[in-house]
């Protein structure tokens, strides 16, 4: 086909219809694919691996009430009898429970304070050494708490001298690899690093501190705490039904709540990223349907308005084909300057969203695929009209004025 | 070259048939130039169309230089339509988003010819209706008489031996169409056969051969011999 040149001339001379197209394609192109990268981060992000098996993990909080209680004594004896139910791999006492988007955090230092030193800030659990276990998490290097090391008080005048670390934490504080048996402090307070821990999720998904994570051989025994189980798979609803009734049994001045998977506890935290998600996705459909219609409607208008065109074209000797081709073209040429400008939009819209917004940069994947997208829907939408147009009648050349 | 022998031609529309041609007989010979009068909805545009193949006609037999044209597709008619056909319309119909250049190359393009054979033939016919200085121009920088030869330059492009023209002057004041006309007179002197139909009863007498349309029929037809005070009837 030689027509290329023909069909560009007569589309520089034709503006309006052409650039409105034109347009129509770059903003769709520029907005969906932003768009699509970010639903695909949030599910990214929603999906992400936590160190857990989620569906074998409750956890519940406890609030006593009664005024003569010994609380270092219940938290063993609960512990104990937590850890006989049938079914149950292994329980704790803890401070916080990862995922649940409420917990502790703190920043340790390589050296303590006043000396100038590299420091990060991490969560931390404070429990005793059933706490991996009970999350299901291996110890990488080194070894777990001895149940000697456990500090159970009610007040904080002794701290441990002794931590758990997570590898990614090691890792940014010890790019050499040598954490192990090394002392880290948290204020002027030295920690020995005695293990170190594989991925295991903090309190806050969102927070760049999520991989790093401290724990400290300390259960501090009081009125408000929490518990996490951990149950073999799939008896996991049967342990769950069993704990309001045996923590009361142990000590009946006190009240059982949130009783809750793991995967639930999570769901709570990550409910506005889900929102989020779910209306930008609604938000996609709907623009795609929008301009999508627009991009029919447009070529559709941009065709019938030369209805008499075509006929002289067919009186000129034009078979059906010629005329299906004409607009084929010249809706790729539109389609191939939309989508040039659409890709330089889209990334100049992803620069800002990522200034103004915590978003990665837009990779340029996305913009590809969305206009290979927006080039088959143009495609389809002029297809039609353009096979009405060769059924115009050569005869209209001379029928219409 | 052009036979036809009784063409009907009947338009159906929602509630009413319109019989636009009846047992529509005609001969024209290479090289006549005939014009073609008659009443307003009489059936001469359909008549020109069916004679170039633009539309489909009900029953009949229409040969154009022994090619039966109710046997063909629609691809066959395109193909025939341009090269044997050039068709000029009262309206001309010049593309208006092509210049004149582009306007004349449509049908060579179609045709598939190269671009150097292309280039010569377009210069040529601007040239030979005197608008060779306006290529670049576009159709809406020129009046009316240029347009039309410029649509006359188009349709000779590609060589064509059946010249069809729908009152190509119905648009032109009288010095314009008398332009026209002299450059159709050319055309038919250079060899081309044309059929021209016209409102205007000065420039159909100076056609060598009238017919006259009437309520879908061939009423009767007067030769004239170049001279109109020698006509004969027949
Ligand atoms: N597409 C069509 N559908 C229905 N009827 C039609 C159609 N085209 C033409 N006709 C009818 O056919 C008859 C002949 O029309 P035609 O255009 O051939 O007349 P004409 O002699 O060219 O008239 P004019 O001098 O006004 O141009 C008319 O009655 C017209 O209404
Ligand atoms: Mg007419």
């Amino acid at each position: 086909m030689s027509e290329l040149k023909p069909i560009f001339n007569a589309l520089r001379r034709s503006k309006v219809g052409a650039i409105l197209l034109l347009l129509q394609i770059a903003i769709t192109t520029a907005i969906v694919s932003n768009s699509t990268f970010i639903i695909n981060e949030k599910i990214a992000y929603l999906d992400q691996p936590t160190g857990y098996s989620e569906q074998d993990i409750f956890s519940f909080e406890v609030m006593s009430f009664g005024k003569d209680t010994n609380f270092k004594l219940q938290a063993e004896l609960d512990e104990q009898a937590l850890r006989q139910i049938p079914g149950v791999v292994d329980a704790v006492m803890i401070d916080s429970v990862p995922l649940s988007g409420s917990g502790f955090a703190s920043t340790f230092r390589l050296r303590p304070t006043g000396e100038k030193s590299k420091g990060v800030n991490a969560s931390m659990f404070q429990g005793d050494e059933h706490v991996l276990n009970t999350f299901g998490v291996k110890v990488l290097e080194g070894r777990n708490f001895y149940q000697s090391e456990i500090m159970v008080t009610d007040n904080y005048e002794q701290y441990p001298n002794i931590a758990l670390i997570t590898k990614v934490m090691a890792d940014t504080l010890f790019p050499d690899g040598d954490a192990l048996g090394k002392s880290i402090y948290r204020g002027d307070f030295p920690l020995k690093i005695i293990g170190i821990t594989d991925m295991m999720k903090g309190p806050w998904l969102s927070s760049e501190r999520k991989d790093r994570s401290v724990i400290l051989p300390f259960v501090m025994a009081r009125k408000l705490t929490q518990f996490m189980v951990r149950t073999e798979p799939g008896r996991r609803t049967e342990v769950m039904q069993q704990i309001e009734p045996l923590m009361l049994q142990l000590d009946s001045k006190r009240v059982v709540e949130n009783i809750q998977g793991l995967e639930q506890v999570k769901d709570g935290f990550v409910a506005p990223d889900k929102l989020t998600m779910r209306m930008l996705l609604v938000m996609v459909v709907v623009l795609t349907l929008i301009t999508a219609l627009g991009i029919f409607g447009l070529t559709m208008f941009n065709i019938n308005k030369r209805t008499k065109q075509v006929g002289t074209r067919r009186a000129l000797g034009a078979r059906k084909s010629h005329i299906i081709n004409y607009f084929l073209v010249e809706s790729v040429m539109i389609c191939i300057g939309g989508l040039v400008l659409g890709a330089v939009l889209a990334v100049l819209l992803g620069q800002q969203l990522m200034q103004h917004y915590s978003i990665a940069k837009l990779p340029l994947l996305y913009v590809g695929l969305t206009a290979l997208g927006v080039l088959l829907i143009s495609v389809c939408s002029v297809i039609g009209p353009a096979q009405r147009a060769a059924n115009i009648s050569p005869s209209v050349a001379t029928r219409t004025i | 070259m052009l036979t036809m022998n009784k063409i009907n031609k009947i338009y159906q529309t929602d509630m009413v048939q319109t019989h636009a041609l009846r047992d529509f007989d005609l001969q024209v010979n290479e090289g006549e130039f005939i014009a073609v009068t008659g009443p307003s909805g009489s059936g001469k545009t359909t008549f020109l169309n069916i004679a170039g193949m633009l539309e489909p006609f009900s029953s009949g037999q229409y040969l154009l230089d022994g090619v039966d044209v109710g046997r063909l597709n629609d691809n066959q008619c395109a193909d025939l339509r341009n090269q044997k056909i050039g068709y000029i319309f009262q309206g001309f119909n010049l593309i208006p988003d092509l210049n004149l250049y582009e306007n004349i190359e449509v049908p060579l393009r179609y045709r598939g010819i190269k671009a150097a054979e292309r280039k010569r033939r377009v210069e040529q016919r601007l040239e030979q209706v005197g608008l060779a200085s306006r290529a670049k121009h576009l159709p809406q920088q020129l009046s009316g008489g240029q347009q039309q030869r410029v649509a006359i330059a188009r349709a000779l492009a590609g060589e064509p031996r059946f010249l069809l023209a729908d009152e190509p002057t119905g648009n032109l004041d009288s010095l314009m169409a008398r332009q026209v006309m002299e450059l159709l007179e050319q055309i038919n002197r250079e060899g081309a056969t044309i059929v021209m139909v016209t409102h205007d009863s000065e420039l159909a007498r100076r056609a060598p051969r009238n017919i006259q349309v009437v309520d879908g029929q061939l009423a009767d037809f007067t030769l004239y011999q170049g001279n109109p005070a020698a006509a004969v009837g027949a």
